[in-house]
């Protein structure tokens, strides 16, 4: 294999704007050709910003930036948001009354590869083969991701820039990607954003940490790189931990509001019950006759690899997958295809995904997109009520966010909308909180934020918790039912 | 079968052509109890067809299709649609016998050989539903009866119409009563339970005529949507490369340049349009399109005549029995102009720059608006019909250019609006032949050369109450206020 060499890359004093929205502010860093780094930092200082910069976005104001590399290979959830985003817009094609299918995936793939080799290997060892015919925009979170992966590291880069690639990935496949970066650190050097530590390959060399300034309101917020630690220097890295882990007790769950009356659910039945549950795409089976009964107060985690079918399931509960009506469903006191509307069963459930996420396009305010959570909209439609907005904002405040009630939501960083969407889904203290790996893009801190939330709120006796997530680590105290799906 | 509308006296003509009220939002208080229970069959399964049902489905309605026993032995993309989303799919004969409502959301083209199929299967009492006039109106289709016949049409495109009923929203819908058709007077109930069921009436629903909506369906896909962005396209493109632009930043400026134009128009009217320009620039554009109102007016009005006295769909309906020869004839040339064939550069054009070197196309689509609002107003045509049909749709259409350019447009549209956009662009290339004789660089291409921005008062002062005292802002105005009352994210 060529070893790529690349120019040490030095910031000077540089600062860059993104859209008026956020400031890097006087960045110094230099990164030379043997090493490789890991970007941490509070959520919304700009981690992503900072390694997007490296690959050539973001307008530079002041200082001076040399010796960028050619050919980066980026993956972000930006850059699959973008990507998502331009297959969704390909989908708007049909006043034409077409229903376009999008792009398969061997075409993401092998269109424009530099290394198509390397690229078939990788779609055998990611388990991707059975998917190259499927629409790109069709595949799972986790799948997408993995096309992302294979993408930017066919793609012979001369420097490699991984924001959060671990996120989203089932073990194995965790397992399998470190293993692949391990056999390529000598070739080519790696820049990752990392919110969790346990997670940090051991051939990274350098932590970056940067912090978030709001001092300036006219001006906004800035992110400022306050440290550059070698990884071998252990007391400064000792204190880079303690600075992320901060304590969570003392929380109170905002109260919910009593205007917002549902209508009472009886005791005795359960909450959700599946029969034999089945979702077929032509002839590819994802669920197989899956029974599942979940009780009131009954906490359940839900795991499984990439592609067993875990959404899947989560939205024939919630009624978003069509193929609700060609199963034996029960949920909140309704059979499902009996006249039932959708809205009369989202009205019991609070939710939150990365789908939704990728779904959440629209532009609105901070405050809103927490009280569009009483309405289960994507947006606002409905005149909010003053006690509403009470609550949002002590929401805002429990989350550190409370000056950012009117900013716009989709300016906002990846992180910093997840912990907004997580307090939409509990605002109305739902009979069922459906948290879909609630934590990815949260930093170190906010996961551990919303993991205490999750607790308090399975302590409580109105919300029974469905919680799905990979991580072993993240258990939560009060789940103590297990559903694991397979990859069929 | 005849021209339906021509059947009619005056009085009654000038009556349904002037229907179209925005309804008020405590009209839909009974939800879709009118259609609770009832079995609804969807004729088609493409985007307006499928995403229609998903969307009635999940508002608790009993939804399943029937396509021609062709597609579902061979399994077409209309049948895999259907049922990977989980619908009963039978054909005619299994399933219009057993339907309560059927909407037919099959292409305009069809409708004939559609409607007579599955008329002697129908229930009696049954009701069938349009999303479109033509077949009625135009070609004169004469209904059983005993069969309530509606019209129910989501003014976006099908994919949108999922999306924001998804959010818990939807899209701006236009409904109407075939009053010939209403035998048990329950023809307005069903549609508007229908509104609800697809979410159109958080959006807003106009309530229409089938005379009305084709009428001013027709004129502003013909005129303003279509054929102004074709000629538009074509003049423009011709005009820099022979001032010496480079081709491909001519192709990328015009292919990109309407949506990002129109974009502004969606938001704000053509005030706000013009106002993205600077004070001498939107002088400019406001001098060009009144010079090109004066020369295109004529045309506006000939393609009005013609639809109004049904020339327009007799010649059409000629060209169909001909097998397409015309529309086949005039697509293959469309494929063949230079700014087909030039592929969009690979140069950045900022967002600002869009107007600030598109001048021309700015009083372009400023011309096309007002004069399509203009002439369907002054043809009998209210305020609300001529808006939606003209400048709220321009965006829509605007945006498919931006996506393959003329091709994509034209693929995009009906036939029916195919022929009528190169019937106006085939008039209206001669017509402004000279006008663009005097036509460079400053307003289409490179941006005005003027070192200072500076303008005369009055004249500033005349140019922007003329533009924000036109009728169609006036009317706009109210529409997209009632849109953004309903749709804070707007």
């Amino acid at each position: 294999m060529d070893t790529i060499r690349l120019d040490t890359i030095q910031l000077k004093k540089v600062t860059v704007n993104f859209d008026d929205r956020f400031k890097l502010s006087e960045i110094n860093w230099t990164i030379e050709a043997n090493q490789h780094w890991v970007i941490t930092g509070t959520n919304g200082s700009g981690k992503s910003a900072l390694a997007a910069v490296l690959a050539g976005v973001g307008e530079i104001e002041g200082g001076e930036l040399s010796g960028l590399p050619s050919k980066v290979g980026l993956v972000s959830f930006e850059a699959q948001a973008e990507l998502i985003a331009k297959e969704l817009k390909k989908d708007d094609a049909d006043i034409m009354d077409v229903i376009s299918l999008g792009t398969p995936v061997h075409e993401m793939i092998f269109d424009d590869c530099q290394d198509p080799k390397l690229a078939q290997e990788l779609v055998e060892k990611f388990g991707l083969t059975s998917l190259l015919d499927r629409a790109f925009r069709k595949l799972s979170t986790g799948e997408t991701r993995k096309v992302m992966l294979i993408r930017a590291l066919s793609s012979k880069p001369n420097l490699l820039i991984l924001d959060e690639p671990f996120d989203g990935l089932d073990a194995g496949t965790l397992t399998m990607l470190q293993e692949h970066l391990i056999s390529i650190a000598d070739t080519v050097p790696m820049i990752m954003v990392l919110n969790r530590f346990d997670e940090m390959p051991e051939f990274i060399t350098h932590v970056a940490y940067l912090d978030k300034d709001s001092s300036d309101k006219k001006q906004g917020d800035k992110g400022r790189l306050t440290l550059t630690i070698d990884k071998n220097d252990e007391q400064a890295f000792g204190e880079l931990y303690q600075l992320l882990h901060l304590k969570t007790t003392d929380l109170h769950v905002p109260d919910a509001d009593p205007a917002n009356k549902l209508p009472e659910l009886d005791s005795s039945q359960p909450l959700v019950k599946l029969k034999q549950a089945t979702i077929k795409y032509g002839d590819t089976t994802i669920v197989d006759k899956l029974d599942w009964t979940i009780e009131p107060g009954q906490h359940w985690q839900l795991s499984g690899p990439n592609g067993s079918g875990k959404t899947c399931v989560l939205s024939l509960i919630t009624g978003d997958h069509p193929q609700c009506y060609t199963n034996d469903i029960f949920v909140f006191g309704f059979q499902r295809g009996n006249g039932e509307s959708i809205w009369q069963i989202k009205q019991f459930i609070g939710y939150v995904s990365t789908a939704l996420q990728w779904e959440y396009r629209v532009s609105t305010s901070c405050r809103n997109v927490i009280i569009s959570g009483f309405f289960d909209s994507i947006g606002m439609y409905t005149k909010s009520t003053d006690n509403q907005k009470k609550i949002a904002d002590q929401w805002l405040e429990l989350l550190g966010m409370k000056d950012r009630a009117d900013q716009p939501f989709n300016k906002l960083s990846y992180g910093d909308q997840r912990l907004l969407l997580i307090a939409r889904a509990m605002v109305k203290h739902p009979p069922l909180l459906i948290l879909d790996e609630p934590c990815l893009g949260l930093d170190d801190m906010n996961r551990q934020l919303v993991l205490a939330l999750i607790e308090k709120i399975c302590e409580g006796k109105e919300t029974t918790v469905l919680y799905v997530n990979h991580h072993a680590e993240d258990q939560i105290k009060g789940i103590e039912n297990y559903l694991g799906l397979k990859k069929n | 079968m005849a021209n339906y509308f021509n059947t009619l006296p005056l009085r009654e003509q000038l009556a349904q052509l002037a229907k179209c009220r925005f309804m008020d939002s405590s009209e839909f208080a009974d939800g879709v109890e009118a259609l609770k229970g009832k079995k609804i069959v969807v004729i088609g399964c493409g985007a307006q067809g499928l995403n229609q049902g998903l969307n009635l489905r999940d508002s608790g309605l009993d939804v399943s299709y029937t396509l021609r026993a062709e597609a579902i032995a061979e399994k077409r993309q209309s049948w895999k649609n259907a049922t990977e989303n989980g619908f009963v799919v039978g054909t005619y004969e299994e399933l219009i016998p057993t339907a309560d409502v059927v909407l037919n959301l099959t292409p305009d083209k069809q409708h004939t050989p559609v409607v007579k199929a599955v008329m002697p299967l129908m229930k009696q009492g049954a009701c069938l539903s349009y999303s479109h006039g033509f077949n009625i109106v135009e070609e004169g289709m004469q209904i059983r009866e005993d069969l309530t016949v509606i019209m129910v049409a989501p003014k976006c495109p099908g994919s949108e119409v999922r999306a924001e009923y998804v959010r818990g929203f939807g899209v701006p819908t236009l409904i109407a009563v075939h009053e010939d058709n209403d035998p048990k007077g329950e023809g307005l109930a069903l549609a508007k339970a229908y509104a609800v069921g697809t979410g159109g009436h958080k959006a807003g629903v106009l309530m229409s005529s089938f005379i009305a909506e084709v009428k001013s369906d027709l004129m502003g896909e013909q005129t303003i949507l279509c054929g102004m962005l074709q000629t538009g396209s074509i003049l423009c493109f011709d005009k820099m490369v022979e001032e010496g632009i480079d081709a491909g930043y001519a192709s990328r400026l015009i292919q990109y340049g309407w949506e990002t134009i129109t974009e502004a128009l969606k938001y704000g009217g053509v005030t706000n349009m013009l106002d993205r320009l600077s004070n001498p620039a939107k002088i400019k554009a406001f001098d060009l399109s009144e010079e090109l109102k004066v020369i295109m007016r004529p045309l506006y009005n000939k393609h009005q005549d013609d639809i109004i006295s049904g020339h327009f769909s007799q010649t059409m309906m000629e060209d169909w029995a001909n097998d397409d020869k015309n529309l086949l004839g005039w697509r293959a040339e469309t494929a063949e102009t230079n700014f087909e064939k030039t592929p969009a550069g690979d140069v950045e054009i900022s967002e600002q720059e869009f107007f600030d070197n598109g001048i021309l196309m700015v009083a372009m689509v400023k011309a096309g608006v007002e004069l399509a609002f203009e002439t369907m107003t002054a043809a009998g045509i209210v305020a609300e019909s001529a808006y939606y049909e003209s400048l709220h749709e321009t965006p829509l259409i605007a945006n498919t250019i931006a996506r393959k350019k003329l091709y994509e447009m034209n693929a995009t549209i009906s036939d029916t609006a195919e022929y009528g956009c190169y019937l106006y662009n085939h008039a209206c290339l001669p017509l402004l032949g000279d006008f663009m004789k005097d036509i460079k660089t400053d307003v289409i291409g490179k941006g005005l050369s003027t070192e200072d921005n500076g303008v005369d008062n009055a004249r500033l002062i005349e140019v922007n109450a003329a533009l924000r005292s036109h009728p169609v802002e006036a009317i706009g105005a109210v529409l997209r206020g009632h849109m953004a009352d309903m749709k804070k994210i707007v």
